[in-house]
C-alpha cells in the first residue's frame, strides 16, 4: 500500500530540521495549516496530511470500519510516521486531532515524542460536571444538519472559491480541497469526532505537551483547556489572543511563535 | 437614495391620477433609510472584526426571537448559529472571509426563535481607507423554502440512487439465476463416445433472457449413440419451461425406442397434448442415432420436425446439407409429419446441427440474411479436421456477425476421427 | 425497429387483420389479444393480411399458431395473405405452408371462393 498517495502526505521545510507532523481536524484537510506551515518550514521539516475520506486522500482506500474509531485514524499517523521513517516527532495536532496524537503516542512513544494540541478537545458533550461544550442535542443537531445541509455544504462554496481569479494563489489546490468532501464519509469523521470520549486517553500521556486554545473559542470552551492541562502531568496551557476555533487561520503568527516557542524550551 | 419622479411633465391621465402617484411617492419618501433597513425583507448585521454583533436589524432580531439588548455588544455572530453552523463557520466560513474580504450565499442554519433556520449568508468586510479591516457586515436571506426545496431534491436523489443500486442487485441475482437455469438446459459437457469426436457451442443473445435452443448426446445401447438439437419457439422462461420438457422427453422416448420418427413423434404428443389449451408451445428439433460399425465408419439416422437441415462436412472437404424436408414444427397438430434421412459418416467426416439463428443472422452493412447458402461455403472453406475444429472456426464466425446475431445459437458437431498419420505410412513418405 | 399495429376490419368472409411492423418476442401478445378479442362465427374465415409485416421471429410464428387455435376453437379457419418471402421461407422451414392456407393478398383471400375450403 502506498501511504504516502493514501493519505496525501507533503513534506516541506528542512530536511534536517526537526520534524513537525501537522493534522488537520474534521472538516477541513491539510490546507488548515496553510497559514502556519511556511513559517514553520524555516526550522522544521514539516510533514502534511489528510486523513482518509479528507481533502485529497485516495477515497478508494476508504474502510468505514476503521475510520469509525480515532484508533483507526492513529493508524493512519503511525502509518505515515513508519513509510517517512520518522522519528522524534511533533505531533501537532487540530481539535479531535489532538486526540488521534495521543493515542498515536501511546502506540509509538520512541517515534512521537512531543504534543502540540490546538484547541483540542476529548469529550465534545457536556457530562456529569465536565463541560464539552455541547448538548447532546447540539451533537445530534450538527450530524443531523450534515445529512441534510449538504448541497449548501458542497454546492455554495465551489463558485466563491472559482471566482477568485486575482489570487492565482488560491486557485484550484484550494477549490479541490474544499469541495472534496465526500458526504458518506465526512458524515462517519463526524460521528467519530463529536460522540468519542477520549478523556481516559489524556491518562496516558506522558510526553512533553503543549496545550494551545483561544481566548474565544466557539467550539471548544475555555474550561476543556483547562480540563487538559489539569489531566496531563507537566503540560502546559497557552491561551491565544485569538477568536474561533482555528487560530492556525485566525492568528498564524502567535500560532507559529508558541509551537517554535515550546520547541525551542524543550530542546 | 430614493428615484424622484420628475413632475414638469404630468401624465396624460389628468390631474387625479397625478394626484394619487404622488402621495405613493411621498410615502416612499418616508421609507427612511433607518426604516428600510430595521424592516427589509432579510437580516441585516455588522460585527467586530473578531465576531462581536455591534448592529444588527430588527428582522433578524425577530427571526431570532432577541431583543436588541441582549445581543449587541454581548453575542458573537458564531452565536447565532447551531453546531454545525458554528463548525462550517469556522472551518470554511471564517477563513475564505479572511482570505477573499467577502463571501456570498453560503448555506448556514441561524437557531431561529422557532427552531433551526436555514439561511443563505453574505459578508463582506469593510477596510479603513488604509486597507486595515474594521468590521464585517453580513446578510442573512430566510432560505426556508429552499432549503425544503433541496431537501426534496436529496431525498428524490437518495431515493432514485436506492432504486437503482436496487435494482441493478435484482438485475444480476436474475442474470445469475438464468445463466444456472441456462446451463441445467444443456449438458454440463458431453460424454466421450469411443470412435466419436464431438463439438458443441452455445451463444447467448441476452444475459437478461434465457433462450430456447438445446442439445444433448447420450448412449443408448450397447454401440449406439443418440443425439438431438432443437429451438423452442419463443424466449423467456415460458421457453425455458418447453426446453426442459423436450429436452426429458426426447431422452425418455429415446430408451424406449430410438427410431427418429418415433421419438419426435412422441415429444410431438407430449407438447401438444401439454399445451393444448391456452398458448400452445412449439419447437423444431432434429435427432438422431450414430451407430459405429466395425469397419471404422459410423451409420447415421435422422429425422427432422420442422428443423434446419443439418450439414455434413466430407473428408474430402466438400460440404452439403442432409435434406429432411416436409417435417413439421413439432407440437402444431395431434399427428404430424416427421421425415428421415440416413446417410453414412466416414472417417474425417463431421455432422453438424445447428439452430436457425446462425443462418438467420444479417450480415453486412445491408444486413442482409446470412443463409443455408453460405454456411455450406463457410464449412466447405474449412479444413475437415473434425468437430471441434469446425467448431471453433464456426464460433468464431458468429462472434464476427457482432450485433447481427440477436438470437440465442446452438451449435453440435459430431464426427469420426479421420486416421492419423500412422508411423508406417510416415514410413513410406 | 417499428412497432407492432393491428388493424381489424369485416370482409363478407370473416374478420381480417392487418398486421404492420414487427412481429417479436415484445409485441407477439398484442397479435393474441387482438384474436382474442374478434368474434369468428362458426365457419368464417381469419385473415391475417401480412403484407405490412416488417419481421417475424419464432414468438411471432407461435402467435400465429395461437390465431390458428383460436379460429378453429371456435368453428372458423385462417389464412395468411401476402405472407412476405422471408416470412414465407420460414414457415417453409418449420413445414407451416401444410398448416396454413396461404394467399397472395388479402382480396384473394376474402372472395367467397377461396374462403369455402
Amino acid at each position: 500500500m502506498d501511504v504516502r498517495r493514501r493519505n496525501n502526505v507533503t513534506v516541506t521545510g528542512r530536511a534536517d530540521g526537526p520534524v513537525l507532523l501537522l493534522a488537520h481536524g474534521f472538516g477541513c484537510d491539510q490546507n488548515m495549516w496553510r497559514l502556519v506551515a511556511p513559517a514553520l518550514a524555516e526550522h522544521y521539516q514539516v510533514v502534511l496530511f489528510d486523513y482518509v475520506g479528507s481533502g485529497r486522500a485516495d477515497p478508494s482506500t476508504w474502510d468505514e470500519r476503521r475510520y469509525s474509531s480515532l484508533e483507526g485514524y492513529a493508524l493512519d499517523v503511525m502509518e505515515i510516521c513508519e513509510e517517512l521513517g520518522l522519528r522524534d516527532v511533533t505531533f501537532v495536532g487540530h481539535s479531535v486531532s489532538a486526540m488521534v496524537g495521543v493515542l498515536a503516542a501511546a502506540k509509538a512513544p520512541r517515534r512521537i515524542s512531543r504534543l502540540v494540541m490546538v484547541a483540542p478537545s476529548p469529550r465534545y458533550i457536556d457530562d456529569d460536571g465536565y463541560r464539552g461544550g455541547f448538548s447532546a442535542e447540539d451533537i445530534d443537531e450538527l450530524l443531523e444538519s450534515l445529512e441534510s445541509n449538504y448541497l449548501g455544504w458542497s454546492a455554495a462554496m465551489a463558485p466563491v472559491i472559482m471566482g477568485n481569479a486575482d489570487r492565482p494563489e488560491l486557485g484550484q489546490e484550494l477549490t479541490a480541497s474544499f469541495c472534496a468532501t465526500d458526504l458518506d464519509m465526512a458524515r462517519v469523521f463526524a460521528r467519530t469526532t463529536f460522540l468519542s470520549d477520549s478523556r481516559k486517553d489524556l491518562e496516558t500521556v506522558t510526553v512533553p505537551t503543549l496545550i494551545l486554545e483561544c481566548r474565544q473559542d466557539v467550539i471548544a470552551p475555555r474550561e476543556v483547556g483547562a480540563y487538559v492541562r489539569d489531566v496531563i502531568p507537566g503540560s502546559r496551557l497557552v491561551t491565544l489572543e485569538a477568536t474561533g476555533h482555528c487560530p492556525q487561520l485566525s492568528a498564524p503568527q502567535a500560532t507559529t511563535g508558541a509551537i517554535t516557542d515550546f520547541l525551542a524550551a524543550a530542546r | 437614495m430614493m428615484c424622484r419622479i420628475d413632475q414638469s411633465e404630468p401624465e396624460p391621465g389628468g390631474k387625479q391620477d397625478a394626484d394619487a402617484t404622488d402621495a405613493v411617492f411621498t410615502s416612499l419618501l418616508e421609507d427612511s433609510a433607518e426604516e428600510l433597513y430595521e424592516q427589509a425583507p432579510c437580516g441585516y448585521l455588522s460585527t467586530l472584526m473578531d465576531g462581536t454583533i455591534a448592529k444588527i436589524n430588527t428582522t433578524l432580531l425577530d427571526w431570532l426571537g432577541l431583543a436588541r439588548s441582549e445581543v449587541v455588544g454581548r453575542m458573537r455572530f458564531t452565536d447565532l448559529l447551531t453546531v454545525g453552523g458554528k463548525l462550517y463557520h469556522e472551518t470554511h466560513f471564517a477563513p475564505l472571509l479572511q482570505m477573499k474580504g467577502e463571501i456570498s450565499g453560503i448555506a448556514l442554519d441561524i437557531k431561529a426563535a422557532g427552531g433551526r433556520m436555514p439561511a443563505l449568508v453574505t459578508s463582506k468586510v469593510k477596510t479603513s481607507e488604509d486597507g486595515e479591516p474594521l468590521l464585517i457586515r453580513t446578510t442573512v436571506f430566510d432560505a426556508r423554502d429552499r432549503r425544503a426545496y433541496e431537501a426534496e431534491l436529496l431525498r428524490g436523489r437518495r431515493a432514485a440512487e436506492e432504486a437503482r443500486r436496487q435494482s441493478e442487485a435484482d438485475r444480476v441475482r436474475l442474470q445469475e439465476a438464468l445463466a444456472v437455469l441456462q446451463q441445467s438446459l444443456l449438458p454440463a459437457e458431453l460424454p466421450v463416445v469411443p470412435g466419436l469426436e464431438a463439438g458443441s457451442y452455445y451463444h447467448t443473445a441476452s444475459p437478461d433472457l434465457l433462450g430456447g435452443d438445446f442439445y444433448d448426446l447420450f448412449p443408448l445401447d450397447t454401440g449406439r449413440w443418440a443425439f438431438f438439437l432443437g429451438d423452442v419457439c419463443g424466449k423467456g422462461p415460458q421457453a425455458a419451461a418447453v426446453t426442459s420438457l423436450a429436452r426429458y422427453t426426447l431422452r425418455a422416448a429415446a430408451l424406449h425406442d430410438a427410431d427418429p420418427v418415433t421419438v419426435l413423434t412422441t415429444l410431438n404428443t407430449v407438447l401438444h397434448e401439454r399445451y393444448a389449451s391456452g398458448d400452445g408451445r412449439y419447437c423444431t428439433a432434429i435427432f438422431g442415432i450414430l451407430h459405429p460399425a466395425d469397419d471404422g465408419h459410423v451409420d447415421l439416422h435422422l429425422a427432422s420436425g420442422g428443423h434446419p437441415s443439418a450439414l455434413i462436412q466430407r473428408a474430402d472437404g466438400s460440404a452439403g446439407y442432409l435434406p429432411t424436408p416436409g417435417g413439421l414444427l413439432i407440437g402444431v397438430l395431434p399427428r404430424a409429419p416427421f421425415t428421415a434421412a440416413r446417410t453414412r459418416l466416414l472417417p474425417g467426416d463431421t455432422l453438424l446441427l445447428y439452430t436457425d439463428g446462425l443462418t438467420e443472422a444479417r450480415t453486412g452493412p445491408d444486413r442482409a440474411l446470412y443463409g443455408e447458402d453460405a454456411l455450406r461455403a463457410f464449412t466447405a472453406t474449412q479444413p475437415p479436421t473434425g468437430p471441434k475444429d469446425l467448431i471453433t472456426a464456426l464460433s468464431g464466425l458468429l462472434t464476427s456477425f457482432g450485433n447481427g446475431l440477436d438470437d440465442d445459437t446452438a451449435l453440435l458437431a459430431l464426427g469420426v476421427p479421420a486416421p492419423s498419420p500412422t508411423p508406417a505410412s510416415a514410413d513410406l513418405t | 425497429m417499428s412497432a407492432l399495429t393491428i388493424t381489424a376490419r369485416d370482409a363478407d368472409t370473416g374478420p381480417v387483420l392487418e398486421i404492420t411492423g414487427d412481429l417479436d418476442y415484445e409485441t407477439a401478445p398484442e397479435l393474441r389479444k387482438a384474436v382474442d378479442g374478434l368474434t369468428v362465427a362458426a365457419g368464417q374465415l381469419l385473415v391475417l393480411d401480412l403484407a405490412h409485416l416488417d419481421f417475424c421471429d419464432s414468438s411471432g410464428i407461435s402467435a400465429l399458431l395461437s390465431a390458428r387455435s383460436l379460429a378453429i376453437e371456435r368453428g372458423g379457419h385462417i389464412a395468411l395473405a401476402a405472407v412476405p418471402a422471408n416470412t414465407a421461407r420460414i414457415l417453409r422451414i418449420v413445414g407451416l405452408d401444410q398448416v396454413f392456407a396461404l394467399h397472395q393478398d388479402a382480396a384473394t383471400a376474402t372472395t367467397r371462393s377461396s374462403a369455402a375450403h
